[in-house]
């Protein structure tokens, strides 16, 4: 079985983002970039498969500039087979990835497509239904366990008031919560083997998309900064600011 | 414990003007007489001076277990003249006074067994002002160490003295301990970042030093002899510290390692051609431990006997690369087995986990700790003649390596089999340190890198240290503190 992952590049986690002086984005300078967690558990999720003798292949596609080479590195290092870039300027956004990644799909024709369920720097959570929806695949979103039973893959869904678990038709795609595995770290040997491990390029032309764009960033501010806070003398006084001054009893 | 004797005797020869002293079971009860407490409580108020038993115990240990807690009363001021106030009152009345901070200590530095007074720092908690030109900031002594790199990165600077207890321990005790810790390798220890020092001392006057200044060769550097003097000198109040550039892009490296010698191998071939922020070590029982307790995932699953932990800044790019050829180098000479670099910050943070928890980890086995050091040159022949009387002496007994290896700094830790009393392991461990402090003694070594003296390791000091070197250190404890009311018993017996 094939299975196709894919890779997103994004500011660290731990970063603390700033927003540009002219509002038109988050200051990307010098900043530290890493694979996204979600897309980090996908790729953890496939190497698993194949470790289990359920996978045949993984290929790590990351959509992009040249600079995502780094991140499909990264998952050819923590056990993917190959890697596929696919070449665009800036960040795309969710419907592009989603005709972009299905145009791969034609090409490779994977049995399974592991996404992470959205990446930390949009915050779409759109990406995976959008290719569910334009590939007519069955969709197991918010997965926290998978099992691949024969030609059907149970999905365990982290929803609202539990879990629930669905069956899929293979070929489809699932899309990762934090709770589905924990990532291992890259080993040094495989990250040296990696540096020899096959990575095609893509155009969007390769694949018959013509990237065009649905949103326009009108501004991106930092977030109202917090008030200090103050100490009050007695419960009275505490009863008075919240009913007067902060109205929120009454 | 016959060390303490002498200790003892100064306390109550001078103490029993001033309190009831009771004796009991192994330990003593200090009362203070009414009108003393009196006029504690007016210096500092009598709600900063803690008489409840909870408190007592609270404020009268740091992380040792070997004595019991037993201060007379705790008090807690708010301005330097009350410390002064307080050093003042106690050479009148025959007082003993123990300086707190943090109490993250690990030599029973902070230990309050002897109905002393404890002076703690807490409320000197003020980040002060902060001079960008110069780089400085002047902290109170209570100020948190965590705190005081909060505020570094806040400026957009960095504090680089780190290690595991720093979100507990304060600046005061830092400076008191001249604490080591993770990042010594490239920036050294707290005394290379402390360009000036208030301090009163034994009689209660209060001394400025240094005053921020980069170069001051006026006179003898007092500055310097205050730090690590484990509060027998002077109660340091403020602090002025030098601060530099946040790293860039740390990334983090843990290498699995066949053997101590290969560790050093290693560590040579990189420091060769990189700088690096940090190189540590641990063994696979200390990791196996981590793991086991702190919910963390092995680096890999193959054990090895040892693991190195090495941290480098990326600055230009191309270090990461460096790096890597430096590994497929160590891997072809045999020195590593395996290794993994971390991907992103949360991965550098769990990959220091696994060798920052582990003091933290072990801390419930009650283990015997050793601090030593060497010059890195002679790490790899000290190391294999301690490992070999250790593994004869100690049998029975689970060992736990890790430490500072970069800096010639190793923690050997005896875990307490729970069969035995925290006492009987105690003697049982002293009697084997000996033999250890021995081979220290031999490679002129240190027996306590960066823990200091406190009272455990009093009874070593002569391993590392000339009688004319502690004859001369005796004499400027005089100086300092004539009536002998600073930390009386720690480091060594007058
Ligand atoms: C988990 C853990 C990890 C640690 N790792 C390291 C490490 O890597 N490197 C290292 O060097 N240490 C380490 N330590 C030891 C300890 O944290 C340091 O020695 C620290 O500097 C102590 O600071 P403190 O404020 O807790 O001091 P305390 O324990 O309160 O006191 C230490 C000594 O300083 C004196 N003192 C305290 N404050 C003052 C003051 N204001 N004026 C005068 N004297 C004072 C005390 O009397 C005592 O003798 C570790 C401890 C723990 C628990």
């Amino acid at each position: 079985m094939k299975v196709l992952v894919a890779v997103k590049r994004v500011v660290d986690y731990n970063v603390k983002v700033r927003a540009k002086a002219d509002g038109t984005g988050a200051d990307l300078n010098n900043v530290k970039m890493a694979i996204n967690p979600f897309c980090e558990i996908a790729i953890e999720e496939a190497v698993r498969l194949k470790e289990a003798g359920v996978a045949t292949e993984v290929i790590a596609v990351s959509i992009g500039d040249k600079s995502c080479q780094e991140q499909i590195r990264t998952a050819l290092a923590l056990g993917a087979d190959r890697g596929i870039q696919v070449e665009t300027d800036g960040s795309p956004e969710p419907l592009v990835v989603a005709k972009l990644l299905k145009g791969v799909i034609a090409k490779e024709e994977p049995q399974l497509v592991i996404l992470g369920k959205q990446s930390i720097d949009g915050d779409n959570n759109q990406t995976g239904q959008m290719l569910g929806a334009l590939t007519n695949m069955p969709q197991g979103t918010f997965a926290s366990e998978i099992k691949v039973e024969g030609d059907k893959l149970n999905v365990t869904r982290e929803i609202d008031g539990g879990l629930q678990t669905i069956a899929l038709n293979l070929p489809a795609i699932v899309t990762t919560d934090l709770r589905l595995n924990e990532p291992r770290y890259a080993s040094l040997p495989n990250i040296m083997k990696a540096k020899k491990k096959q990575l095609d390029v893509y155009t969007p032309a390769d694949l018959g998309v013509e990237p065009s764009a649905h949103l326009t960033t009108v501004k991106v501010e930092p977030p109202a900064e917090r008030q200090a806070g103050i100490i009050v003398e007695s419960v009275e006084q505490l009863v008075d600011k919240l009913k007067n001054e902060a109205k929120v009893i009454s | 414990m016959a060390g303490f004797a002498g200790a003892y005797d100064s306390i109550c020869g001078r103490a029993v003007n001033a309190a009831i002293i009771r004796i009991f079971g192994g330990g003593f009860q200090v009362t203070l007489a009414p009108d003393l407490l009196d006029k504690l409580s007016r210096i500092v108020g009598a709600n900063k001076l803690l008489m409840d038993a909870e408190a007592h115990v609270q404020y009268g240990r740091d992380w040792t277990r070997v004595e019991t807690p037993s201060p007379a009363a705790v008090a807690l001021p708010g301005s330097i003249e009350q410390v002064q106030a307080l050093v003042q009152l106690a050479n009148a009345e025959g007082l003993a006074i123990v300086p707190s901070g943090g109490r993250t200590g690990l030599s029973g530095g902070a230990v309050a067994a002897r109905g002393e007074l404890v002076v703690a720092l807490d409320n000197l908690n003020q980040i002060g002002a902060f001079n960008s030109i110069d780089r400085s900031v002047v902290c109170g002594a209570g100020v948190i160490t965590e705190q005081l790199q909060q505020f570094a990165e806040d400026q957009g600077l960095h504090y680089p003295v780190d290690f595991a207890s720093s979100g507990s321990s304060q600046i005061g005790g830092n400076v008191a301990t001249n604490a080591g810790g993770i990042k010594v390798i490239r920036y050294g220890m707290t005394r290379d970042w402390v360009v000036g020092l208030k301090v009163v001392t034994g009689t209660g006057e209060l001394l400025e030093l240094n005053a921020g200044l980069i170069k001051n060769n006026a006179g003898y550097d007092l500055r310097h002899l205050m730090i690590g003097s484990e509060g027998t000198l002077g109660i340091i109040v403020e602090v002025t510290i030098r601060l530099c550039r946040a790293p860039t892009d740390l990334a983090v490296m843990v290498l699995g390692v066949p053997d101590m010698p290969s560790i050093m191998s290693t560590l040579a071939e990189f420091r060769q051609q990189m700088e690096l922020t940090a190189f540590e070590f641990f063994s696979e029982p200390a990791l196996q431990k981590v793991v086991a307790h702190q919910d963390l995932q092995r680096p890999f699953d193959e054990p090895c006997a040892y693991y190195a932990l090495l941290e480098f800044e990326q600055t230009s790019g191309s270090e990461m690369d460096q790096a890597m050829a430096l590994f497929e180098h160590c891997l072809e000479q045999g020195w590593v087995l395996d290794g993994v670099v971390s991907q992103s910050v949360a991965q550098a943070r769990n990959l220091w986990r696994l060798r920052e928890d582990i003091s933290e980890t072990i801390a419930r086995w009650a283990p015997y700790k050793n601090d030593l050091s060497v010059v890195v040159s002679k790490v790899p022949e000290f190391l294999t003649a301690v490992e070999a009387l250790v593994n004869a002496a100690y049998p029975d007994f689970e060992i736990i390596w890790y430490g500072h290896i970069g800096d010639g700094n190793v923690h050997l830790n005896i875990l307490k089999p729970e069969s035995l009393s925290i006492a009987d392991f105690a003697e049982q461990c002293g009697e084997v340190s000996k033999g250890v402090f021995e081979i220290v003694r031999e490679h002129r070594g240190s027996v306590s890198a960066e823990h200091g003296v406190g009272v455990l390791k009093k009874p070593y000091l002569p391993y590392s240290r000339s009688p004319l070197e502690i004859e001369l250190m005796r004499a400027i404890k005089r100086s300092f503190d004539p009536n002998g009311v600073l930390n009386p018993g720690k480091i060594f017996d007058l």
